[in-house]
């Protein structure tokens, strides 16, 4: 089979000792920083993401898939033992792998946890394999239309996903989109919005404002309100493993999650944190008890976590195969790929097939280090939680600095980190979420293009949106959404499922 | 909302009084000054963009599409100001000034100073810094892992991946 023959040339790509390597270090890494209470996979990736620049592509992309992983992992073990989502998709783990931990189930939700992540990420790997060259074919009959229908889907999606305010979040989309129109308009050749500074001309840079606005506004937010004190359930090896009993519950629920999570994470908008939520309103719904759920359930641990890793892998596909990120970590694994000089895309199966293909095997690999790494040394990460903060941050700090400076001795990098700092600064104390404008950063200036080719081709008729098949689809698949927003019933429930952080 | 926390001391009192006059007009602070802050966004972007050409459908000048944005924004801008007079919403909490002004010195100082002293000392006058946007601050301690931090850091980022940057001054 075929499938098979490009997993054989992945796993050579991914399986040089190097790359296994860079793999492993960037799970560590990732495991590392994913731990540590309130930072999730985004800070995480913005801050380790200047370590992999030095590398060639496929390490680095390896290395930040690692990350990505690793950081997801060790945001539940916090959040089973501590009981602090590091991120949202973690927040239904919080529910009930605290409870089971606080029942002295702490091992046997790690484990569950572990191993449904594992199990998920195994399938996950395949369906991209399996789904992965049909998905890129499909792409290849994409047109400017269908391509700027289907980004209006994903901000749409964004946006429903997003906390708090409807109306703020599609601001942050709207301001995120304008920002990465910064810089020379490829059509002319003039400048734009950089108000004289030459810093500004090739558009404004990708790292300084991840950073600012996600790693050094972290900080600053722990400064200003301290987590209290953090308490980890202790938890020894042996009572590691689930019982009979608990396994019989955590199976089928690792399945369903599995699948759910893997067909979400394609979406446009879809990712993690809709299959974890997803996941667990479902086995909510089809338990035939559900009276447990929120007292240490063990389906709302092996269903979520299968769920977001499931899905964590296959939102890889959209951004593979149409090269559009589907979600805001999307977004930062492409900026990390631009930087890298690749343009995402189907392109990439065919122009470098071992890029693509290494890329999948090594999330098969790195899935597997993970739990080789995570089981027996829960210990050292549970010791981890009790470095104080007070040495942690500086030394964030610092990496985030060093990072910036390592890729660009220009002094107006750190100026714009600065000026993201102080703008994500000012957006927390609004209440606005920052996540939906990098995916906006990201998408400007390629929505901009393909709505200028649209009109060129139509010249200047709108209704070309309609006329084709594949964007009228999309496009009535995004006036849904926005029904669902402003549908008040739909709108209790998105809050609902937001209160229960 | 009703339950607002036991003043504590005086100037707590005045605090929340003051609070409660502008919730006379400003219902959810938040958003009034989300709305603000969208409504100038989006009303800079329409004024610096404005000598861009605007162009047609047919032909899209490069003020076109950030034109169109920048007037949503505003737009959306404008109706979460008026919403937040109507509906109340979250106050805007106390910006605490230390955090952010050594966090920024921390990093500023770094990037001021790296080209000229090298990575070592500035990344431990940065770690000295960012240690103060706490209070209690254990000055030996932080001197120490300054030091080590610094080092280690280093290393890193010099000798195992070989990012090109002084390690010391007068290069």
């Amino acid at each position: 089979m075929e499938v098979f023959e490009h997993l054989a040339t992945g796993f050579m790509a991914a399986g040089s000792l190097e790359n296994l390597m860079f793999c492993l270090i960037g799970v560590v890494l990732g495991t590392l920083i994913g731990v540590l209470p309130g930072i999730g996979p985004i800070p995480a990736l913005a801050i380790l993401l200047p370590i992999t620049f030095g590398l060639d592509p496929l390490s680095s992309l390896i290395m930040l898939a690692g990350i990505y992983y690793g950081a997801q992992y060790g945001g539940s073990t916090t959040s089973i033992l501590v009981n602090m989502p590091g991120e949202a998709s973690s927040v239904v783990t919080c529910i009930e792998g605290h409870q089971m931990a606080r029942k002295g189930r702490a091992g046997a939700a790690l484990a569950i946890a572990a191993l449904g992540s594992f199990f998920a990420g195994t399938i996950g790997t395949v369906f991209i394999a399996a789904f992965g060259p049909p998905l890129a074919s499909i792409a290849q009959q994409f047109n400017s239309p269908d391509y700027f229908a289907l980004m209006l889907l994903g901000l749409t999606m964004a946006i429903v996903l997003a906390h708090g305010s409807v109306l703020k979040a599609v601001a942050m989309v709207l301001i995120g989109l304008l920002l990465g129109l910064v810089g020379t308009d490829i059509n002319t050749g003039l400048t734009r919005y950089t108000f004289g500074l030459s810093g500004l001309w090739e558009g404004i840079d990708f790292l300084p404002l991840v950073l600012g606005l996600f790693g050094i506004v972290e900080i600053i937010r722990n400064l200003e309100n301290p987590p209290p004190p953090r308490e980890a359930i202790s938890t020894r090896m042996h009572d590691m493993w689930p019982t009979k009993k608990e396994f019989k519950e955590a199976y089928p629920a690792a399945l369903r999650g599995t699948g759910l999570g893997s067909l979400l994470g394609i979406l446009p908008g879809g990712g993690a944190v809709l299959a974890s939520f997803a996941s667990y309103t479902l086995e909510k719904k089809i338990s035939k008890n559900p009276r447990k759920f929120g007292t240490g359930a063990v389906e709302g641990v092996a269903g979520p976590e299968a769920a977001n890793n499931a899905a964590a892998q296959t939102s890889f596909i959209p951004l593979l195969t149409l090269g559009i990120p589907s979600n805001p970590i999307m977004a930062i694994m492409m900026g990390a790929m631009i930087i890298q000089g690749i343009q995402p895309g189907a392109a990439v199966m065919t122009t470098r097939p071992d890029l693509f293909w290494g890329m999948v095997a090594s999330m098969w690999i790195g899935n597997l280090m993970l739990v080789v790494i995570n089981l027996p040394m829960i210990g050292i990460w549970v010791k981890l939680l009790s470095v104080p903060y007070r040495l942690l941050y500086p030394a964030i700090l610092l990496f985030c600095a060093i990072g910036v400076y390592s890729t660009s001795t220009e002094p107006f990098m750190m100026v714009l980190m600065i000026v993201f700092t102080l703008f994500g600064y000012v957006l927390f104390k609004l209440g606005c979420e920052p996540a939906p404008m990098v995916l906006g950063f990201i998408l400007g200036p390629l929505m901009e293009e393909n709505l200028r080719r649209s009109l060129v081709i139509s010249r200047g008729d709108p209704m070309i949106f309609i006329n084709r098949p594949i964007s009228a689809t999309l496009l009535v698949a995004t006036l849904l959404m926005l029904c669902l927003i402003i549908f008040p019933q739909f709108r209790k429930t998105r809050e609902e499922a937001f209160q229960e952080e | 909302m009703t339950a607002w926390p036991a003043p504590k001391g005086s100037q707590t009192v005045s605090h929340s009084r003051v609070f409660r006059e502008e919730t006379m007009v400003i219902k959810s602070p938040q958003d009034f000054g989300a709305g603000i802050l969208f409504i100038l966004f989006g009303a800079i972007g329409l004024y610096v963009g404005s000598d861009l050409t605007f162009g047609s459908a047919r032909n899209m000048g490069p003020g076109y599409f950030p034109m169109i944005i920048c007037g949503l924004i505003a737009l959306i801008g404008l109706i979460v100001t008026v919403k937040s007079l109507a509906i109340e919403g979250p106050a805007i909490e106390r910006i605490q000034l230390r955090p952010i002004v050594f966090i920024l010195l921390a990093i500023a100082a770094f990037g001021i100073l790296i080209a000229e002293i090298g990575a070592v000392i500035s990344s431990i006058l940065l770690i000295m810094f960012a240690a103060y946007a706490r209070r209690d601050v254990k000055p030996v301690e932080t001197v120490v892992f300054a030091v080590t931090t610094a080092a280690f850091v280093v290393i890193i980022f010099v000798y195992a991946l070989g990012q090109p940057m002084p390690v010391w001054w007068g290069r």
